[in-house]
């Protein structure tokens, strides 16, 4: 009796472990499945901003370049502007996370602290809302608008507060979530401690959600910087950004496919170097538990 | 340093239908140097009382002295009190040195004087090997202790402590009781403890007010409380466990008193002033009461006899669960004791012990 009990268990057990091979497997291929889609596309726009023209228009691509063409990285820059158009993203994305992160915080905070004052659970749910229809709609009247204040849609300061629409919302939330976290009785006990609400705020409170801002500065500035539809709309003499000037490789029936990775390799840079940079961040701050007492 | 004094002091949440009278026309008076527990079931009050003293909320009506100082509508950083906080509420991006001495540096007094301060008050509060350490990195009572540190390093006029014993294990609770008492002692600050848990209100302060359905039931000592009850629900809260209540009729004879308790053949004997007050009144009808502790088998003049229902073991002593007619009341007994259930026990009692309250407004009568 005892003894066939136990061989029931160990069969039981074997059998267990087999599954869970299985599964292990399973997830493996599925992983090795995933690294192929998202790392490909990064290996065949490396290799093709090095090749030149001819062999980036080869009908059989070439998954390793015949002659290496580093001068592809120069050549983008032909057009001069080319290189004000990063500046440009640079500048509109910058300002308008600083712009985002400034007013996100300010009602982030009051949601969290003062929610009934500040409007309550159901309009900090419909600022974020604002960040779920699709732009597309909203893309004609934008522009009218736009095109109505004195600096016109072709402006750094048009995009800087349109994209407010889509990071502020964002911010907004997630920030107000991050104070959330942050516990309230240490505000208290800063202001028993003799600090005034203002000062107590900068010392105590802000230091907690530093690497929430960060990462939701990360999310903000990587939105800006990428963003092409409203880009394309608005601006494009006086002001472009390197979104829409990755298009302008695509002459009548050529396409320089290696000048447009080239300088899609370059667009890359800032973002990867933040990420790198601010990595450690961005995981506290997206796990979204900034301090448990 | 200074007593505490709240007038009249009310507080209501929202308005209109939906208001909340948290407390009501609540008066206190704790004398300079005193330690005051604030006792009470939860939802009572006692947290919006206290948020109220030390200014984190605003008071609807009423006035609230620091002394003779009026307080009432001061920012909490203009009225100098000190809080201990139930979940300790340390910075926890601050080591504890930084943390203790977060109070001096908005002083703007210099870092040599915080420094010496800082480690008096380590020394004091036994966390001088923690100093460089931060808050997340310590256990529940380290952090407790660096909590009472931060908030006795300056000089308050009050130090207001708030449940801060309910998240450590009963043997930590012990030696942190010992350390405040000691603590007060020592400082000799007016100091105010707000706790749900009897024991740790008896075993520390002066004087226990207790508070319930958001107004004030009792204040005074431990004898009071729980000898000269003001109400039944004093006489139900304080005291473990609690007391028995019966409701009964009086009887006057020509000599003699007598409660007859309903639905059952038990009779009690009141005190004499207590006779006499009822006398007075001619009323017919009161809630006795009378503590478990205060029935027992050494033999007196008086008893009450009943069928022993349960008999529960409980290590130092039992309990005794017994019943008359469809009267239920316990009865605490020595460890030994050993009855069966359906025994019938005489318990006797000493008539001065008999509380009564009255039926309607259910405060104590004599």
């Amino acid at each position: 009796m005892n003894h066939a009990t136990g061989a029931m268990t160990a069969g039981g057990t074997e059998r267990t472990q087999d599954a869970w091979r299985h599964v292990r497997y399973l997830f493996l291929a599925f992983l090795g499945l995933w690294i192929v889609f998202t790392v490909f596309p990064l290996y065949f726009m490396t290799i093709t901003a090095f090749k030149s023209a001819a062999e980036a228009n080869l009908t059989v691509p070439t998954f390793w370049p015949q002659e290496w063409q580093p001068r592809n990285f120069i050549g983008v820059f032909d057009e001069r502007t080319n290189f004000n158009a990063l500046v440009d993203s640079f500048v509109i994305a910058s300002a308008n996370t600083a712009l985002s992160l400034f007013l996100g915080s300010l009602a982030g905070y009051a949601f969290a602290r003062f929610p009934r004052q500040a409007g309550g659970e159901n309009l900090a749910f419909w600022i974020l809302s604002n960040r779920m229809f699709p732009p597309v709609a909203i893309l004609v009247p934008m522009f009218f608008l736009f095109d109505n204040t004195p600096w016109g849609t072709d402006s750094h300061l048009s995009l800087i507060i349109l994209y407010l629409v889509f990071n502020l919302p964002l911010a907004t939330w997630l920030m107000m979530v991050f104070f959330r976290d942050a516990p309230v009785e240490i505000e208290e006990a800063a202001y028993l401690d003799g600090w005034t609400p203002l000062r107590a705020f900068f010392k105590v409170t802000l230091p907690l959600v530093i690497p929430g801002m960060i990462s939701v500065a990360m999310l903000c500035w990587i939105f800006a910087w990428n963003e092409y539809l409203f880009a394309n709309l608005f601006v494009g003499t006086a002001v472009r950004t390197y979104t829409i000037v990755i298009p302008t490789f695509t002459h009548g029936s050529q396409t320089l496919w290696n000048f447009q990775m080239a300088f899609s390799l370059l667009a890359l840079i800032p973002p990867v170097t933040l990420f790198i940079l601010l990595r450690r961040y961005m995981v506290r701050g997206l796990s979204l538990g900034v301090v448990k007492g | 340093m200074s007593g505490v004094s709240l007038q009249k002091v009310n507080k209501i949440y929202g308005s209109g239908a939906d208001s909340v009278h948290a407390v009501q026309d609540l008066d206190l008076e704790v004398s300079d140097g005193e330690f005051v527990a604030l006792l009470g079931p939860s939802g009572c009050g006692k947290t919006s009382t206290l948020r109220m003293i030390v200014g984190l909320e605003s008071i609807t009506s009423g006035q609230i002295l620091f002394g003779d100082r009026d307080i009432s509508h001061l920012d909490p950083q203009d009225r100098n009190v000190a809080m201990a906080f139930e979940t300790y509420a340390l910075y926890p991006n601050f080591t504890v040195a930084d943390n203790l001495s977060f109070p001096l540096e908005v002083l703007g007094l210099p870092a040599e004087l915080q420094r010496k301060k800082t480690d008096e008050i380590a020394e004091l509060l036994r966390i001088t090997d923690i100093l460089q350490a931060y808050p997340p990195e310590l256990s529940g009572g380290q952090q407790q202790r660096v909590s009472l540190g931060r908030a006795l390093i300056r000089e308050p006029s009050v130090f207001i402590l708030d449940e801060v014993m309910s998240h450590l294990d009963a043997h930590l609770k012990f030696s942190m009781l010992f350390d405040l008492k000691r603590l007060h002692r020592e400082l000799r600050r007016t100091m105010i403890y707000v706790t749900h848990d009897q024991v740790e209100a008896l075993a520390l302060a002066d004087r226990v007010a207790v508070m319930s359905n958001a107004r004030m039931q009792q204040v005074g000592d431990r004898n009071t409380l729980y000898n000269r009850p003001a109400n039944v629900f004093v006489a139900d809260f304080i005291g473990e466990p609690p007391t028995n209540f019966f409701r009964a009729e009086v009887a006057y004879h020509d000599h003699d008193t007598i409660i007859s308790v309903m639905d059952s053949d038990l009779t009690l004997q009141p005190g004499t002033a207590a006779a006499t007050s009822l006398r007075e009144s001619q009323r017919k009808e009161v809630i006795a009461g009378i503590r478990p502790q205060n029935l027992g088998f050494a033999e007196t003049a008086h008893f009450l006899t009943a069928d022993v229902e349960i008999s529960e073991y409980l290590g130092e002593r039992s309990m005794l669960t017994v019943v008359n007619g469809t009267t239920r009341f316990q009865a605490i007994a020595p460890p030994d004791l050993r009855v069966n259930p359906g025994t019938s026990v005489r318990l006797y009692y000493e008539p001065l012990n008999v509380m009564l309250f009255d039926p309607e407004t259910e405060t104590l009568i004599a």
